[in-house]
């Protein structure tokens, strides 16, 4: 089996929308080890108590990953990554402020790396002048429009809520594919970001015990404006119900990951009865409208994994079982 | 002060001086590296002891030509095998004639492959141009046939896209679950060879870097200085290839210019185009350092930066109605490679470090922003003379030209595209109106911008007879004229190739133009450009140049 893919984060958005300070923010919140590829001229502005060392053409990061620039383009940027010593649990590439964070994303597409997430950063404050420019309107909007996390950064700069509503919601229609988060200095819960943890845990479940209390039933509060719930699967699921339950997310859901045993039968009776060694392992995960499964490699060696699948919404905006009537649609 | 002793006089069939006070001569005379006169054989003589050399008796006598807009790679390239759809010579002054279809294409990498001798070795060709063959596509499958297993790739021409052969799409592991946007596929749905983009084209990212590789290389200078030689040009301009804060790059300019047989003066611009790392105060001031240790043969003190794509790759920055026929899917307008409202901050360091800034700009709306930081820039630390340069300028607007003449800013035209692509942009890409004012020199003179003409080889083949044969006669490959009423006249071409293209890279005070005190750079010619038909100034035989006083008959080189 091969090992598993390397996950790619991509963030983009205009100059000034904070997308150093989101890499910075997710290099000091994220117990993952991330490297970073920046493709902007200038200095790599990384927070100086993040980095060990600079050298002329890298930065060596207090997580043990490095963080280089696509001088040379992306094959040599990763080669360097990849000789580096410590090898990365998670590439993070921030896009210049004229990018199109969408053919940045392409390169998540090499072999040994798969996309995760393009975010793209939007300030509160500038959003509206820079998408009508005279220049820019057509280079902000292409950016917006590649979202599958479209943060507003900088919230906090307007004068009241009203403001906030009418401007998500506006950006909302122009990120059409894109679960809109609110922040301010870029301060984005990480597991809206990368993806919840306790189904990271579940799927890693033979590296690390899964937290107390992860899959309590019910909404765990995630930070101020999102909440999370697991639901612990104790049989495969048919693989219509996954399908359906992608197929549901609402612009609410920030992130869903989870580790399924896919039934192929449709009938939910069914399949409680049938052996676990028939259904196929997926990891299956959705940010904005992007949704994936991916054929999940288990290991007979090692202990079994925990099937779970973990949810991250905006707060109230789902009942409490929302993720469980999904899963048991007859029930 | 004496005069050096002794000297050579030249006599010539004319002398062209470009000087406008002493336009022509009987001979020119040249003491050392410079020359001492010009004038009939007698007035010359009479400055003293000399040595009368009649070699150049039959032939044309003009300023050595400047290309203020070329690339390293035009040597460096020359490593692989040429598969363009245009006859082109190589630095060796072998003439590859145009591979003008699919077949002609598949024999020469044949030709290529049986010729190498190291099995494992892969092969590289360069220059292939789809936009030739409408209705049928060079693929994978193609390449299997004539080649095998030997690994292979074809850039195109446009940089933007290769193609590679089966052997080398599973030594780097493209296969049906391919993922990436960047790998086409067939209409079986399978990987066709054809990669696209930087996302794409890094899949074969080993046998693309061998490639770049030898642009950083002694031969591709060597390569870049032999081309300019045979074609009568004196001084090239790299502009923005070099990563100048590159111990081997820089190292190897130094060498090779100083080897007293190099055939070239090389101005090397300041980039930070490849440098991400690179911030902008720092690289002004590493380009005022190096330029207090330039040499006679290779100099420093300009900056390249750029703004937007090329009009064929639809990604240029066009101002409405922005492009004509773009491919399904286009989303409109180009893309910015500079962020606009950044330009002014970017400009700042160069041009209060004293240097000249040479900005990439395609589209109308890329020169418009330049134009607006130069102005705000101007407004924040006012300076005379700095030269910023709009390079391409190929769809400057007449009022934008007249605010560059205001502001002191010069165009580098980039005339070649109306041969080598006018047909295209008239029917697909800006369509007939803005085609027949594009690459605008008769607007450029009229508006009083000192601009010059360029090849941006290896794009296009360097040779300014050819490029001025453009700006003269604006005919595409197809025959056509696109756009007479920006024709300009063959002496205001010549000015464009020497004296205005020394102008915008600020050496006009001492190459440029054939008078008493400048450097003895000169092209010789068979015939003279100022006699002959303007559709035949293309056809004009160079005899090679004379450089520093030397002679550098053009030749078949050593490498």
């Amino acid at each position: 089996m091969s090992p598993p893919r390397l996950p790619v984060t991509v963030v983009g958005g205009y100059l000034g929308a904070g997308k150093t300070t989101l890499v910075n923010h997710v290099l000091r919140s994220s117990e993952e080890r991330i490297a970073v590829i920046v493709n902007d001229f200038g200095e790599i502005s990384i927070d100086e108590d993040l980095i060990v060392a600079a050298d002329s053409d890298k930065l060596t990061l207090a997580n043990g990953c490095i963080c280089c620039t696509l001088a040379d383009g992306f094959a040599a940027a990763l080669m360097q990554i990849r000789s580096a010593g410590t090898l990365p649990q998670r590439l993070l590439i921030e896009a210049s402020g004229v990018a199109d964070p969408a053919q940045i994303a392409a390169y998540g597409h090499t072999p040994g790396l798969r996309l995760d997430a393009v975010v793209v950063m939007a300030d509160a404050e500038q959003v509206r002048r820079q998408a009508n420019d005279r220049w820019v309107a057509d280079t902000v909007r292409m950016q917006l429009a590649a979202a599958d996390l479209l943060v507003v950064n900088k919230i906090d700069l307007l004068e009241d809520a009203d403001k906030a509503d009418e401007l998500c919601d506006w950006l909302a229609g122009l990120a059409a594919d894109a679960t809109v988060v609110r922040a301010s200095r870029a301060a984005v819960p990480i597991d809206v970001l990368l993806g919840p943890r306790s189904a990271s845990d579940a799927a890693n479940a033979r590296e690390r015990p899964a937290r107390e209390g992860a899959a309590a039933p019910g909404w765990h509060a995630v930070e101020d404006l999102f909440e999370s719930q697991t639901v612990v699967l104790d049989a495969p699921v048919p693989m219509p119900v996954i399908e359906a339950l992608l197929a549901s997310l609402s612009d609410a859901v920030a992130r869903l990951k989870g580790l399924v045993q896919a039934a192929p039968a449709a009938g939910a009776s069914d399949t409680t009865a049938r052996e676990a060694a028939d259904a196929t392992a997926y990891l299956i995960e959705a940010v904005g409208k992007r949704t994936s499964m991916t054929p999940h490699a288990t290991d007979p060696t090692q202990p079994p994994s925990r099937w779970a699948i973990s949810l991250i919404a905006r707060k109230g905006a789902l009942p409490p079982d929302w993720l469980a009537a999904r899963l048991h649609p007859d029930c | 002060m004496g005069t050096p002793q002794p000297f050579v006089i030249y006599p010539a069939r004319r002398v062209i001086t470009i000087n406008p006070a002493f336009p022509f001569g009987e001979a020119v005379a040249v003491a050392g590296d410079r020359i001492l006169g010009v004038g009939s054989t007698d007035e010359l003589a009479s400055w003293g002891e000399h040595r009368i050399d009649d070699c150049f008796a039959d032939h044309v006598i003009m300023p050595g030509f400047i290309e203020a807009h070329c690339h390293v790679m035009s040597g460096g390239l020359w490593n692989s095998t040429y598969v363009g759809y245009f006859d082109r010579r190589d630095p060796q002054g072998l003439l590859w004639p145009g591979c003008t279809s699919i077949d002609d294409v598949l024999e020469r990498l044949a030709k290529a492959a049986a010729d190498m001798t190291d099995d494992s070795q892969t092969l590289l060709a360069w220059g292939l141009d789809p936009i030739y063959f409408p209705g049928e596509r060079l693929v994978a499958r193609h390449l299997d046939t004539v080649i095998g297993d030997r690994p292979t790739l074809v850039l195109h021409a446009s940089g933007h896209l290769a193609t590679i052969n089966s052997a080398l799409m599973d030594r780097c592991g493209i296969d049906e679950t391919a993922t990436s946007p960047g790998v086409a596929r067939g209409g079986d749905g399978l990987p066709n060879g054809e990669l696209h983009e930087p996302a794409g084209m890094m899949l074969a990212g080993e046998a693309f870097a061998d490639m770049m590789k030898a642009n950083r290389s002694e031969q591709a200078r060597w390569r870049y200085a032999n081309e300019a030689r045979n074609a009568g040009h004196t001084l090239l301009t790299d502009l923005g290839t070099t990563q100048l804060w590159d111990p081997e790059q820089l190292g190897n300019w130094k060498k090779v210019t100083s080897d007293p047989t190099y055939p070239a003066r090389v101005m090397v611009a300041m980039s930070n185009l490849f440098g991400a790392t690179a911030d902008p105060a720092e690289l002004a001031e590493l380009c005022v350092q190096l330029k207090s240790e330039q040499t006679d043969k290779l100099r420093f003190g300009i900056v390249k930066l750029i703004l937007d794509g090329s009009i064929q790759g639809f990604t240029a920055r066009i101002s409405w109605p922005h492009y004509y026929k773009p491919p399904p899917g286009h989303i409109g307008n180009g893309m910015w490679l500079t962020a606009p409202d950044q330009m002014a901050d970017l400009v700042e360091p160069y041009h209060r470090a004293g240097l000249t800034v040479h900005c990439h700009c395609n589209g109308d709306e890329a020169t418009e922003a330049f134009v607006e930081a130069v102005e705000q820039v101007l407004e924040r630390y006012p300076r005379w003379d700095h030269r910023h340069t709009v390079q391409h300028c190929q769809l400057t607007t007449p009022d934008q030209y007249r605010r560059m003449a205001a502001l002191g800013m010069c165009a580098n035209i980039f005339s070649n595209h109306i041969y080598y692509w006018g047909d295209q942009h008239r029917d697909v890409t800006v369509g007939p109106e803005r085609a027949a004012r594009m690459d605008a020199c008769g607007t450029a003179l009229a508006s009083g911008v000192s601009f010059s003409i360029h090849s941006d080889s290896p794009i296009t083949p360097l040779g300014h007879l050819h490029t001025a044969w453009c700006a003269v006669n604006r005919v595409t490959a197809s025959g056509q004229v696109l756009g007479p009423d920006e024709r300009i006249g063959v002496p205001d071409a010549l000015r464009a190739i020497t004296i205005e293209a020394a102008r915008q890279i600020k050496m006009d005070a001492e190459i440029g133009s054939i008078e008493a005190g400048k450097l003895a750079d000169f092209a010789v010619l068979e015939d003279d450009p100022l006699s002959v038909d303007p559709m035949a100034l293309r056809d004009i035989g160079v005899w090679g140049t004379v450089l520093g006083g030397v002679l550098q008959p053009a030749q078949i080189s050593k490498l």
